[in-house]
């Protein structure tokens, strides 16, 4: 069975080839071929979606088996259910939250692709659809999602197995949410009671990602969640501290930027100057002399 | 009799007392006037000093008290407290019938100690390096944590002028503590070491620059100093603790310790010691900057008079080994054994693959920042000459030091502390977490002050973050007002009695600026991606800041490739060092060889100056010799030895033949206590004819500190007694005419090491000597050729 999209994209791709230059194409495909018979398979699988094209299917022990089809079609689905998932969840950020299952199917989708276990037939199809051509395709495509959910690090948030959100997570969740009803119901009018009201909740919220922090138990979407909040909490509501302390640490400095003064003053008139005393080295006599001409010679 | 240091009482305490009598003027001819009463008491206990004076007037010193030879301190004097090390051997008749019973097997065997010995003062070095990186980081830690959570609370309920003054308590708590040990305990191990360690391999011999009390005492002073906050590094005292490290290992014992391992008894000299303390130089450089080539070029920078092949190659293995050491205590230390592959006490970090790209246009950009660099370095010296010399004249009492260390601690963390305060450069926290104490104060939540990673923070920490932290980090005015106040507070800690370093200082001030002149750069051209980066100006601003501050050049080069990591970086920074030195120089000195100059320091340069070819040798010299005879009366030995007036530690040995006499040999001070001491006498020796030949060895175990005359106990009939010098004097000296020129003669005492030069006439008659302090009076000034006067400090 042909890949879907793939195949239509290849569709679209050898019409262009075809509508602008058919015979160079064919050469490219042709010479590749002939010259090296190692990238056969790859061919194989790109020409087998495009049956009209100038090479017919490959024979039969070269074709992709119905098995790996298979795989490759589910695959696919799942691969596009989880970009599905993923896009409308990127702002604010829920990746892992909202796309944790997804994620699970098509790692246990790709890991049924890359095992060592043979399928029905005694095939494996690993090396058939993973590393049987240049590009690798479903090893690239797997491999950009994975990146994404390392950089996430969803797997902070998400028990093994891609079961359920842990714990913390949820707890984090419903603390974020309570934090957050509490500066809508304020949110009209002054913010300096928001400040006062919403404080307990907003540094519980605060406490919670400090010790999650430590931990080092956090995904992007609590990341995310709380730099939000604490972007409100700071710069909508400015519920920051004041500096209303400018007074007294003015005083304290001023204090101990007069101390230095003091001692070098106290010790320049107090202190009696350290004197060398000079000692007349003993020179030939005719030294004195030669002394009094340096000026001389010099000029 | 084997061991002489259990009979004479040689402790530090008996030879301070008569630090007048042995810490003296190796100028022959020279005399010196005692005013008691005048200099500092403890040093100077000239009192009990018998004053037989020959021909001047000690005897109403009184009356000298107001007279103008009296002058206040500057930097035109040179100290009669430095003596030279006599690098040149003794080749008496002792040496060389020991060297001629050494087979082959035995130099053999000596070669290979040799490297024993240097591959212990590399890893003792990185010991030493690795204990001082993991104490002050344990403690810094520790005294930030406690400061942030201090902040923390007093930002929300307010008081945060309490803040302030817990972090400047603590911070002048540790000063106080490394300014105690230094000050009262051993004050040689102030400031970096760094120009005592240039002297010593000069060949001046600085009083306790390398004991084991020194090296104590720097290692927790510099621990300190720098958990304590001040605007310094643990780079200098390092290449001291090095050479520290060096010169005890290569001797095999501990004078201190009163521990002897008769191993290395063959090392027991000058000469064998300078070699091994360049090694130790070296590898202290290579532990504090992970720069083995850069170590050994610094030792050669600085240190040796000539290249030596074999030496170079030990010193490389010292070194190599010092940074491996590190790399792999550090390595455990962090939890991953075996990583040798970040090695440094400073370590600047790997700079990025596409940040490293530097294009032919910006090469003027480098070489006008070197300009800037050398500026603001001459500044730099310039003002902490000032306050030096204040230093000298007015702070000298130990109390008033600490005192003084305690009020920089303290203001230092005042004006940290208000730089913060009033800073408005907030920045989001980074997901990487590079800022190890990010302070909040008024920032919003979940980003940082600015300026606090700057200032609060250790300042290699601050120099790494400025190298890497990413572009936009650091706005403008927060990189402006930190260099401008690290720029004054590390002018002004420089030269404290605390012993810290000025690389790291230079480092940041420089970086600081860098980093603004990049800002400034991307700012300016909107267009450029190439002018993005900070970071690399930031590092050819540190290069440029050090090299104007320190003057130093191959090696700094060197040091600073290594410590980056990244030879493509070498021509900018070599370019960069070059400007800065060509342009510092034009100002003023660089601040080694300024604090060398204020210590009064007789330092022979590489070269005589240039227009002392005029000078002959006997204009040079210091005349009117004391000389010995050949045979020579016990009594007279004694006289001359215990008259203060003329302290002198060379003796040209000469032969009376009718009315003339003639030089025969040269004889020094040391070995002449040595000989009394075991009363070599002409009539003990025939009397007792079993008596057990003095051998080199006995010199060898009264090295380095050889007891002072007064300790040595000499009766009257033992006066009368004849001493047979023949043996024992070096019966070949160095000698020059009187019309040799002065510049002839500078090369010879430079390049041999030479400590005493015999002046004679055509008839080999001894007319003068020639030695150190001679030489290094003439300078090169303002007008022409100037002379350093000579002094008593």
């Amino acid at each position: 069975m042909p890949l879907y999209h793939q195949y239509v994209f290849l569709t679209v791709w050898v019409l262009c080839v075809c509508a602008v230059a058919s015979s160079e194409g064919a050469n490219v495909n042709l010479s590749v071929s002939v010259e090296s018979p190692v990238l056969k398979p790859a061919a194989v699988e790109e020409d087998s979606s495009a049956p009209f094209l100038l090479l017919s299917a490959f024979p039969d022990d070269l074709e992709v088996s119905d098995y790996c089809s298979e795989l490759l079609r589910i695959f696919g689905q799942r691969y596009v259910a989880y970009v599905n998932c993923l896009v409308p969840s990127a702002r604010p950020v829920k990746v892992c939250q909202n796309c944790f299952g997804a994620y699970g199917s098509l790692v246990a989708t790709y890991m049924n692709i890359s095992s060592e276990q043979l399928g029905p037939g005694n095939e494996s199809c690993r090396d058939s659809l993973l590393r049987s051509d240049r590009l690798m395709l479903v090893y690239l495509l797997f491999n950009n999602l994975k990146d994404l959910w390392t950089k996430s690090a969803c797997d902070k948030c998400i028990n093994d197995r891609f079961q359920s959100l842990t714990n913390d997570t949820l707890y984090f969740m419903s603390s974020l949410n309570q934090t957050l009803t509490c500066f809508d119901r304020y949110q009209q009018g002054n913010h300096t009671e928001l400040c006062k009201n919403c404080k307990s909740a907003y540094k519980g919220l605060n406490e919670l990602y400090s010790s999650m922090e430590k931990n080092d138990s956090m995904c992007i979407d609590i990341e995310d969640g709380m730099n939000m909040t604490r972007r409100l909490w700071s710069k909508n509501f400015k519920c920051s501290f004041p500096r209303e302390e400018t007074v007294p640490v003015i005083a304290v400095s001023g204090f101990m930027l007069f101390l230095p003064i003091i001692f070098y003053l106290s010790s320049f008139l107090h202190s009696e100057q350290k004197k060398r005393k000079l000692i007349h080295p003993k020179r030939a006599k005719s030294y004195a002399s030669s002394l009094m001409n340096i000026q001389d010679k010099q000029s | 009799m084997a061991n002489i240091t259990k009979k004479v009482s040689w402790s530090s305490r008996a030879d301070e007392s008569s630090a007048a009598g042995e810490a003296t003027p190796l100028i022959n001819g020279s005399e010196k006037r005692q005013h008691d009463g005048e200099v500092r008491g403890a040093v100077f206990q000239t009192g009990r000093l018998s004053n037989v004076d020959l021909e001047e007037i000690t005897s109403d010193e009184e009356s000298h008290r107001g007279h103008p030879k009296e002058i206040p301190h500057n930097e035109k004097l040179l100290s009669l407290k430095y003596e030279s090390l006599d690098y040149d051997n003794i080749e008496n008749q002792l040496f060389l019938e020991e060297e001629r019973r050494m087979s082959y097997l035995g130099f053999r065997c000596l070669e290979i100690s040799r490297w024993v010995i240097c591959g212990l003062i590399g890893f003792l070095t990185g010991l030493i390096a690795c204990f001082i990186d993991i104490v002050v980081e344990q403690l810094a830690g520790m005294k930030y944590q406690v400061v942030k959570e201090n902040i923390d609370r007093f930002t929300e309920v307010g008081g945060l002028s309490l803040s302030l003054i817990l972090w400047a308590v603590l911070n002048s708590a540790f000063v106080v503590v490394g300014a105690i040990i230094v000050a009262f305990f051993e004050p040689i191990a102030a400031g970096s070491g760094i120009p005592q360690i240039k002297c010593y391999l000069n060949g001046v011999k600085v009083p306790r620059v390398v004991r084991l009390k020194t090296l104590v005492v720097k290692v927790c002073g510099v621990i300190c100093s720098v958990v304590g906050g001040l605007a310094v590094g643990k780079e200098g005292p390092m290449i001291h603790s090095g050479a520290v490290v060096a010169a005890g290992v290569s001797q095999g014992r501990s004078t201190s310790l009163k521990r002897d391992f008769k191993i290395f008894e063959y090392f027991r000299r000058d000469t064998e010691k300078r070699d091994f303390v360049s090694a130790g130089a070296a590898a202290g450089v290579s532990a504090a900057f992970g720069a083995p080539v850069g170590g050994v070029l610094f030792s050669l920078e600085e240190g040796a008079s000539f290249w030596n092949q074999m030496l170079t190659w030990r010193i490389f293995f010292a070194s190599m080994i010092s940074t491996f050491t590190l790399n792999f205590f550090l390595s455990i230390y962090h939890n991953n054994p075996g990583d040798l592959s970040n090695p440094g006490l400073i370590n600047f970090g790997r700079f990025e693959n596409d940040s490293v790209a530097y294009y032919l246009y910006e090469i003027p950009l480098f070489i006008a920042m070197g300009a800037i660099g050398g500026l603001l370095g001459a500044l730099f010296n310039i003002l902490n000459y000032w306050l030096t010399i204040f230093r000298i004249r007015y702070v000298h009492r130990p109390c008033l030091q600490v005192m003084e260390a305690m009020l920089v601690a303290a203001v230092t963390a005042t004006v940290s502390f208000t730089m913060i305060y009033f800073s408005d450069d907030c920045q989001p926290l980074g997901p990487e977490h590079t800022e190890e104490y990010p302070l909040q104060l008024f920032c919003a939540d979940g980003e940082y002050n600015s300026m606090a990673t700057a200032f609060f923070n250790t300042p290699e920490r601050s120099v790494r973050s400025l190298f890497h932290n990413q572009p936009g980090s650091y706005n403008p005015l927060t990189l402006g007002l930190f260099t401008l106040t690290y720029f004054f507070l590390a002018c002004w800690t420089y030269g404290l009695t605390v012993s810290a370093g000025v690389f790291i200082p230079s480092l940041l001030i420089g970086a600081a600026w860098g980093r603004l002149c990049g800002i400034l750069l991307s700012a300016i051209s909107a267009t450029g991606s190439i002018w993005a980066d900070p970071g690399k100006y930031a590092l050819i601003g540190a290069a440029a800041q050090l090299g104007g501050i320190v003057r130093m050049t191959l090696s700094l080069t060197v040091i600073m490739v290594e410590a980056t990591g990244n030879v493509t970086y070498g021509l900018p920074i070599m370019l960069v060092l070059m400007t800065a030195k060509i342009v510092g120089d034009y100002f003023v000195e660089g601040l080694y060889d300024i604090h060398i100059k204020l210590q009064s320091i007789p330092f022979l340069h590489w070269e005589a100056p240039a227009t002392s070819h005029w000078l002959t040798a006997r204009e040079v010299m210091s005349s009117s010799v004391t000389c010995l005879n050949k045979v020579e009366k016990v009594g007279t030995i004694v006289d001359i030895l215990s008259n203060t007036s003329t302290n002198h530690n060379g003796f040209p040995v000469v032969v009376s033949q009718s009315d003339s006499a003639k030089l025969c040999g040269l004889i020094l001070r040391s070995q002449l206590i040595v000989l009394l001491k075991h009363k070599v006498f002409v009539e003990l020796a025939r009397s007792r004819l079993t008596q057990r030949k003095l051998q080199l060895k006995d010199f060898r175990d009264a090295y380095p500190r050889f007891p002072p005359i007064q300790s040595i106990h000499v009766s009257q009939d033992e006066r009368e007694c004849l001493m047979d010098l023949s043996e024992f004097m070096n019966p070949t000296p160095y000698t020059v005419p009187q019309e040799t020129s002065l510049p002839r003669v500078f090369k010879l005492v430079r390049a041999l090491g030479l400590r005493h030069l015999v002046v004679v006439d055509d008839e080999n008659r001894v007319v003068g000597l020639v030695t150190r302090k001679d030489l290094a009076r003439y300078h090169l000034g303002k007008h022409g050729l100037e002379e350093l006067q000579l002094a008593q400090t």
